[in-house]
């Protein structure tokens, strides 16, 4: 035999060798996400970040996904959307052209989540949002999905068992950032204040990274209202208006529905921050915590100094849904998944959940989960009430 | 009455740090001739210096609020200087009366502080304890005392900086400068030294108004970026280079704000804010203080 032989019998033994191997080895699936990690609503971001490592990890360390007789471990891809469309767009094109992402698993702000939309739904490209806007759900876009309560879910049974608390408030103010997520949000939390015979008596508008609030808050503070509704601000925008009223004299019911994170709103505010009402924030230290969001909040509060909430958490909850969904349509075809998302149950933080909603946004996209209700007692967020949806009861009978 | 009150006194909180700010974009722009875009960035770092060596001091080192204010604010200034003559010794001195240039490397430079600040100090916004607490009440408006702090000691620094360019030797370069080059160097003015001091009490004029600023605001690692867009709009108004139209531009900037705020919302006065701007640059180009292109 020739030395020419005896190499190329020995190369394609080889190569069929490190073929085999490679066929059996674990897959990677890219997932991403794109989230304001740095300005105002920075402490969203940097939590949800980490709540998508934490189910990444337990995925991967289970022995990640399987699917078409494959196995694929998942990496996550983090990106700053800043709050805005434009970085949106920017970190949009990253994770769909540059890395190939198929699976967004969160992203935060309607404004960014419209701009990443605008190219996922073209790309056919999975999107988990945390958008309040309605607008962004439906028919139309068949592979976005809403992985957190929106102001359809939670305001209704927020100001209601505000009302409830405080019969006295017959007037509000309401004060919103002047984008996607604040001009959706307006209409909806007007109409539902008026639902309960609360008269909203001013609403305002500002551009987000504004930095002083004084003339809005002497607005407010003139206006007299019983409360202070603060639409869609994140934590230190409404640290600083509630600081500025709080210098006013101002001292009425304070209404924070996507209010997520307390340790920040009092860090900003101080006292001005007692008694707060959170629509999105949640009390994972509490006993109507999961174990998992136990663990979750732990490791964020040693990581990150702050509390997980329900924006936060949303990210672990939609890498979850996202498992059982390829595992059940047995594909990591993003059209096949996102047609398999509504008809499956799954293992979220707070226990099983759905998606669903078909009666509001006309298809269903929306997660299935509890309202939280909680107030800022001692600089902590404490659960005072807790609302599941009739819908999940319904298909968990 | 007591309403107009609270707005004026509102106008004169946000007016002050404006103008310290917008005065020293406009001096930079008056000596050298350059629009610096990385302003905001002195701003920032000086509030994000605040922040850690107050949180450094009062916690871990346990020292009294009012000497860890002094010392961080003492501090900011000095590195805010450094990163001042870094940025002018190895970028800015090429670029002198280059437009174009001095354009890209502003925005290179204010793209690469962000990001250094993001990874230095994280996005999550920074608050620190109150310097001097309690309120203040004046003809029925109320304000925080730190605020009214705030408010003297910019219109104490912003008194000096008139007192400087108006009445000594340096301030008759910078004006000279500002006015004639060619003219000032035949008269034996060291045109690239006074271009070096006029670019540091600018930087210093920045961080002075940060270090004010993280006492009575959330501190996060973009927070300049908002002042730097008001500091243009503020020069623009008043008249590019031109001391007292920063002066000018900064309050009417202020009052914008304040009573177009209140009596319409804060978005709707941001809006009016451009649209002056707009109006101005078709009718007086140069601005209210500004002299025109020869």
């Amino acid at each position: 035999m020739s030395m020419k032989k005896i190499i190329g019998i020995t190369s394609g033994a080889l190569l069929a060798l490190f073929s085999a191997q490679t066929a059996f080895a674990d897959e990677t699936l890219k997932v991403g996400v794109s989230a304001p990690m740095s300005g105002a609503a920075a402490a969203w971001g940097l939590g949800f970040e980490y709540a998508a490592e934490q189910a990444v990890e337990k995925v991967n360390s289970e022995g990640g996904i399987k699917a078409g007789g494959k196995t694929y471990m998942l990496e996550l891809h983090a990106y700053d959307n800043k709050y805005n469309a434009a970085e949106g767009a920017k970190t949009a094109q990253t994770m769909l052209n540059r890395e190939k992402i198929k699976f967004i698993v969160g992203s935060i702000g309607t404004a960014p989540v419209r701009a990443t939309q605008a190219l996922s739904e073209r790309q056919g490209v999975l999107l988990f949002n945390t958008g309040w806007g309605k607008s962004i759900k439906g028919p139309d876009y068949p592979l976005t999905f809403t992985q957190m309560n929106t102001p359809f879910e939670i305001l209704a049974p927020f100001f209601g068992y505000i009302k409830e608390q405080h019969p006295e408030l017959k007037t509000v103010a309401m004060i919103t950032p002047n984008d996607a997520t604040g001009q959706e949000v307006e209409p909806v939390a007007v109409k539902s204040w008026n639902d309960l015979g609360v008269e909203v008596v001013s609403t305002d508008r500002y551009e987000r990274g504004t930095t002083e609030f004084q003339s809005i808050a002497t607005k407010i503070a003139n206006s007299k209202p019983d409360g202070v509704d603060f639409g869609a601000a994140p934590p230190a925008d409404v640290g600083s208006i509630m600081k500025a009223l709080d210098v006013l004299g101002w001292n009425g019911v304070k209404i924070v529905a996507p209010g997520t994170s307390a340790g920040t709103l009092s860090k900003m505010a101080g006292g001005a921050a007692e008694g707060t009402y959170l629509g999105a924030s949640a009390d994972f230290q509490g006993d109507s915590a999961s174990e998992t969001q136990r663990k979750l909040n732990e490791g964020a509060i040693a990581k990150l100094g702050e509390s997980l909430n329900g924006i936060t958490i949303s990210s672990y909850d939609a890498v979850m849904a996202l498992k059982k969904a390829i595992e059940t349509a047995d594909s990591i075809d993003p059209k096949k998944v996102a047609e398999t998302l509504p008809t499956i149950i799954f293992e979220s933080s707070y226990g099983p959940a759905a998606f669903g909603g078909t009666n509001v946004y006309g298809s269903p996209q929306q997660i299935l989960i509890p309202v939280m209700i909680t107030q800022v007692k001692d600089g902590k967020a404490v659960e005072v009430g807790r609302v599941a949806p009739e819908e999940l009861k319904e298909r968990l009978k | 009455m007591e309403l107009q009150v609270q707005l004026l006194m509102n106008t004169l909180q946000i007016g002050s740090v404006y103008v310290l700010f917008a005065l020293g974009l406009t001096l930079i722009f008056g000596v050298m001739k350059i629009v610096n875009f990385a302003h905001g960035t002195f701003f920032t770092a000086a509030a994000l210096i605040v922040s850690s060596v107050m949180i450094w001091g009062v916690g871990t080192m346990g020292l009294s609020i009012w000497f860890s204010y002094l010392l961080a604010f003492f501090l900011a200034l000095v590195v805010v200087c450094l990163i001042g003559f870094v940025v002018y010794i190895f970028g800015f001195q090429y670029f002198l009366k280059d437009l174009n240039g001095s354009f890209i490397l502003s925005i290179g430079l204010l793209l690469l502080l962000n990001g250094t600040f993001l990874i230095l100090y994280g996005g999550v916004p920074r608050s620190i304890p109150d310097v001097i607490p309690g309120n203040v009440s004046f003809l029925g408006a109320s304000l925080t005392l730190q605020r009214l702090v705030l408010m003297i000691v910019a219109s104490v620094i912003t008194l000096g900086l008139y007192i400087l360019v108006h009445r000594t030797k340096l301030g008759l370069s910078l004006r000279a400068v500002a006015e004639d080059q060619e003219a000032a160097m035949l008269q034996g003015i060291p045109f690239r030294r006074v271009a070096l001091y006029g670019f540091l009490i600018g930087a210093t004029l920045a961080a002075c108004a940060g270090a004010l600023m993280a006492t009575v605001t959330p501190v996060t690692t973009v927070i300049g970026d908002d002042f730097l867009v008001k500091a243009f709009i503020i020069i623009i108004i008043g008249g590019l280079g031109s001391v007292l139209g920063a002066i000018l531009g900064g309050l009417l900037i202020a009052l914008i704000e304040s009573f177009g705020g209140y009596y319409f919302d804060p978005s709707t006065a941001t809006l009016a804010m451009f649209v002056l701007v707009v109006v101005l640059l078709i009718v007086r180009p140069q601005g209210i203080l500004g002299h025109a292109e020869k």
